[in-house]
């Protein structure tokens, strides 16, 4: 493999008497879909906020291609928060035009109104629309400036079967076109489908890391579900889907 | 340059963005220009009749005469700038000042409370006295109370209009996202600034010119140096606001700031009466509301013409409000 677009090394974030991120340790390559996996409260959110830089670690470091975070990384990043709001009476064709104007060299909206379907509800209000047109703009957002590393933190939560598919398509795409995503995600299936590597976190300590299917393997469990249930020994978010 | 011309593109990005925001939210927007039109005109007719029964007599300096202890008569003390200027105004009667043994007394040609005041003087004053006159105008409460309801809106839309904003955007997360932008604080802050600034001069100068249809109110002075209160005035209560909604996290706790800063300066920088009867301490602690400064400067423009050779220290004290809350706002901010 080549050199890794984001490391980090023994990384910590306490909050208080809170130890949120606890000693964390991997690579992402440049081009993955690196999925980050974990149980409610287990850190993805957290460790999502070290590597975009947005929180600094209480020990340990992030480092950019070997080295610290370069001066412009916000402009080679783009993030889709877990809850984001925007603001009211906005509709998605006015965001879009905001955030097209913080950077230099933005995406044409055409190509994002296009690319992330947004031209049916353009011009409502970003209040009245639907989860999955809500997360489809909130992506859009996330890409205006074409960014390499696209941060993910669970893009699927709270859709309906058909919008989780939809997205999935969406983001294949984002790959397809090269860039790393770092997503985290309650959906194993998700996770097995998108991502080319797991690291499954717990109390903000990783448990285990590596493709799904070598996970998989070395448990000797049927799939991600079991896995998942077998190390952290706790239950999932239900599955709308009805999945095993 | 290139840095600069970027700075100014994002900053007007969200200028443009927030303009939108507050011109579609049509409820406030019509609120914020019907409200103190509905409250001058209410005014106007709860005091459309004489402004007292009473004589007030204005003291400046020395033994007062005896006649101010007669039932009926009311005295207070002032400056004698302050009280002659009053006296042309008719919001007192007469105005007395004892020194050396003299009683030195004005009053107003035009009141012909001040002609009985000046009678009663004559009969029961033993020591010299010495007669000053005034030919000012009777001012209606309306004219006077019309630059403080002006104020006391600019105060609000100004204060709530940007720190209550900034901490929802806070709590909404809003903040949080602008923060992985770009997009600095300054220009972030400037662009609230900017659009606040332009709504609530607006605002105030729709319903300086809404007002005067339906009232003829008092406006003697200079529109271009009124218009210079107000861009001062306006941008020191924006700073303030601003200042306070650098940190704050809750808008429930923004709102108690809020409440805490804006109650003190809607009764003490005399919007709806005068402080020239209280004691000398509250009108010491007015001076330190910029709203204070905002309407003694408008009041002697509408009023009593003043130039800006009049108000400049009205003027200066503002803008050091200006700079002290945009560069407090700047350095604590947090997203
Ligand atoms: N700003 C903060 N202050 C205090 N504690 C925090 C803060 N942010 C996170 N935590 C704590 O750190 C731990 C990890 O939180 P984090 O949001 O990273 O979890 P998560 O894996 O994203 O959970 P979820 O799946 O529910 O989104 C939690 O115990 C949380 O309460
Ligand atoms: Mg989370």
């Amino acid at each position: 493999m080549t050199e890794p677009v984001l490391s980090v090394r023994n990384i910590r974030k306490v909050y208080g008497d809170v130890v949120a991120v606890d000693g964390l340790d991997f690579d992402i390559q440049s081009g993955q879909c690196f999925g980050l996996l974990g149980p409610n409260g287990a850190g993805k959110t957290t460790t999502l906020a070290l590597l975009e830089g947005m929180e600094r670690p209480s020990t340990g470091s992030v480092l950019y291609r070997g080295g610290p975070l370069p001066k412009g990384y916000q402009e080679r990043i783009g993030i889709q928060f877990q809850a984001t709001a925007l603001q009211d009476f906005l509709s998605p064709y006015d965001n879009l035009r905001l955030f097209s104007k913080f950077y230099d060299a933005p995406l044409p909206m055409a190509q994002l109104i296009e690319q992330f379907r947004l031209e049916e509800f353009l011009h409502r209000d970003t209040r009245r629309l639907s989860g999955g047109q809500r997360q489809r703009l909130l992506l859009a957002l996330a890409l205006v400036h074409d960014p390499e590393i696209v941060f993910l933190d669970e893009p699927t939560t709270g859709l309906d079967p058909r919008s989780r598919r939809d997205l999935w398509d969406v983001l294949q795409v984002l790959k397809d076109q090269g860039r790393t995503l770092i997503l985290t995600t309650h959906y194993m299936e998700e996770a097995e489908i998108l991502c080319d590597h797991l690291v499954i976190l717990s109390h903000g300590k990783v448990l285990t890391e590596g493709t799904p299917a070598t996970l998989i393997a070395q448990a000797q469990v049927p799939n991600l579900d079991a896995l998942f249930l077998q190390l952290t020994g706790e239950s999932l978010v239900a599955s709308d889907e009805g999945a095993p | 340059m290139k840095t600069f011309k970027r700075s100014l593109r994002r900053t007007l990005a969200v200028l443009h963005a927030r303009n939108l925001e507050y011109l579609r939210d049509r409820a406030s927007f019509g609120w914020n220009l019907v409200f103190p039109i509905l409250i001058v005109l209410a005014l106007a007719v709860v005091f459309s009749g004489p402004p007292r029964a009473l004589f007030t007599v204005t003291v400046v300096e020395g033994q007062a005469p005896d006649m101010l202890a007669f039932p009926g008569i009311e005295a207070v003390t002032a400056s004698e700038d302050k009280a002659l200027a009053r006296l042309s105004r008719q919001q007192t009667d007469m105005v007395v000042s004892e020194s050396g043994g003299t009683v030195f007394y004005w009053v107003n040609g035009n009141s012909p409370s001040g002609a009985i005041l000046e009678l009663i003087l004559k009969y029961t004053e033993s020591r010299p006295l010495e007669r000053g006159q005034s030919d000012g105008e009777a001012i209606r409460y309306v004219d006077w109370v019309v630059p403080g309801i002006l104020g006391m809106n600019m105060m609000y839309s100004a204060l709530w209009g940007v720190g209550y904003v900034v901490v929802r955007y806070r709590q909404s997360g809003y903040l949080r996202r602008l923060k992985a932008t770009p997009l600095s604080k300054f220009e972030f802050l400037s662009a609230q600034v900017l659009s606040r600034l332009m709504v609530t001069l607006t605002a105030s100068a729709l319903v300086f010119v809404g007002t005067h249809l339906f009232l003829d109110y008092k406006m003697v002075g200079s529109v271009a140096l009124l218009g210079l209160i107000a861009l001062l005035g306006g941008l020191s209560m924006i700073t303030l606001g601003l200042a306070i909604a650098c940190r704050t996290e809750s808008k429930e706790f923004a709102d108690g700031l809020l409440n805490a800063i804006t109650f003190p300066m809607l009764l003490l920088s005399e919007v709806w009466f005068s402080l020239d009867a209280s004691p000398e301490w509250v009108q010491a602690f007015a001076q330190l509301l910029p709203l204070t400064h905002v309407l003694e400067a408008a009041r002697a423009v509408m009023l009593d013409n003043a130039g800006l050779g009049d108000i400049w220290l009205h003027l200066a004290v503002l803008i050091g409000v200006c700079v002290a809350g945009m560069a407090a706002s700047v350095k604590l901010f947090r997203w």
